[in-house]
């Protein structure tokens, strides 16, 4: 998280927590100018608005509107609002209707809202 | 659908008789009814609404097309709006929308112009958004590169 101290400046964030105590949460937040070339790992909760080629690991990801993923994305819980190009793995798939995916989605839960636009290779895993 | 005609008949003789006097014929109504454990092997075509509790192995092609959690069908389907809550093996085409039930369990291609999917749904194969489609794969490029290819083969002899 120290690396992105930029992003932490926003106070905004901090009332997004829905957890009981904010100290065993580690959040990140990485705001629109972010670009990323590699691999970014977390193992909580990652707020991503940036771009990122490579890999994405956390146990939770939220996509934002307008960010941009090109790689693989590994989670227990993903939301996706923004565009995505490569694989992207996890228990619990949220696809919201500003999402644009190519790629393959494996997945065990998902959840697709209409608007999004999807073309990508489903692979159901229970 | 000869399944059922009893049943449409009765509903439907009434209605025609007191309202559409002018058609000629009985059942006007465009409607396909497959009931839960009836079983129809073929093809469907023209139909406005189409309503599977059963199953059905074949091609429908409908406006309206609901697979119902009992229904069963194999084959493609096309049509406007579709909603699935049974279970699809086969392609999907949807022109409109498409949802797709939390009771839905779906193997093969999926071809959609909107699409919502339920929390618990299963779906397992290609999705393809009719848009995105188009663009991706113009027709025109592949003759190129055929063409292409065969020169460069008669390049090479």
């Amino acid at each position: 998280m120290a690396l992105f101290g930029s992003s932490e400046k926003k106070p905004e964030v901090k009332t997004e927590f829905m957890f009981d105590t904010e100290s065993t949460i580690n959040q990140s937040t990485l705001a629109k100018d972010i670009k990323i070339n590699g691999s970014l790992e977390s193992t909580d909760y990652i707020d991503f608005s940036g771009h990122l080629t490579g890999t994405l690991k956390s146990s939770t990801i939220n996509l934002k509107p307008g960010s941009y993923v090109k790689g693989t994305i590994t989670a227990d819980t993903i939301t996706v609002e923004g565009e995505v190009d490569g694989d992207i793995q996890a228990k619990d798939i949220y696809i919201k209707s500003t999402a644009k995916i190519k790629g393959n989605i494996r997945y065990q839960n998902i959840d697709i809202q209409n608007g999004s636009i999807i073309n990508a290779d489903l692979f159901y895993s229970s | 659908m000869d399944e059922n005609s009893t049943d449409m008949d009765e509903n439907n003789t009434e209605s025609v008789g007191d309202e559409i006097q002018s058609t000629p014929i009985d059942n006007d109504s465009k409607a396909v009814n497959i009931g839960s454990g009836v079983r129809v092997d073929g093809r469907i075509e023209g139909a406005e609404t189409s309503d599977i509790s059963g199953t059905l192995t074949g091609t429908l092609k409908s406006s309206n097309i609901n697979i119902n959690s009992k229904g069963v069908f194999s084959g493609d389907m096309s049509g406007q709006e579709i909603t699935i809550s049974g279970s699809v093996d086969g392609e999907i085409n949807s022109e409109d929308y498409l949802i797709v039930n939390n009771s839905a369990n779906i193997k093969g291609v999926i071809e959609y112009a909107s699409l919502q999917v339920s929390y618990g749904a299963r779906i397992q194969g290609t999705l393809r958004h009719r848009g995105s489609v188009q663009s991706y794969s113009p027709v025109s490029t592949d003759e190129v590169k055929e063409d292409e290819i065969n020169e460069n083969h008669e390049g090479d002899q």
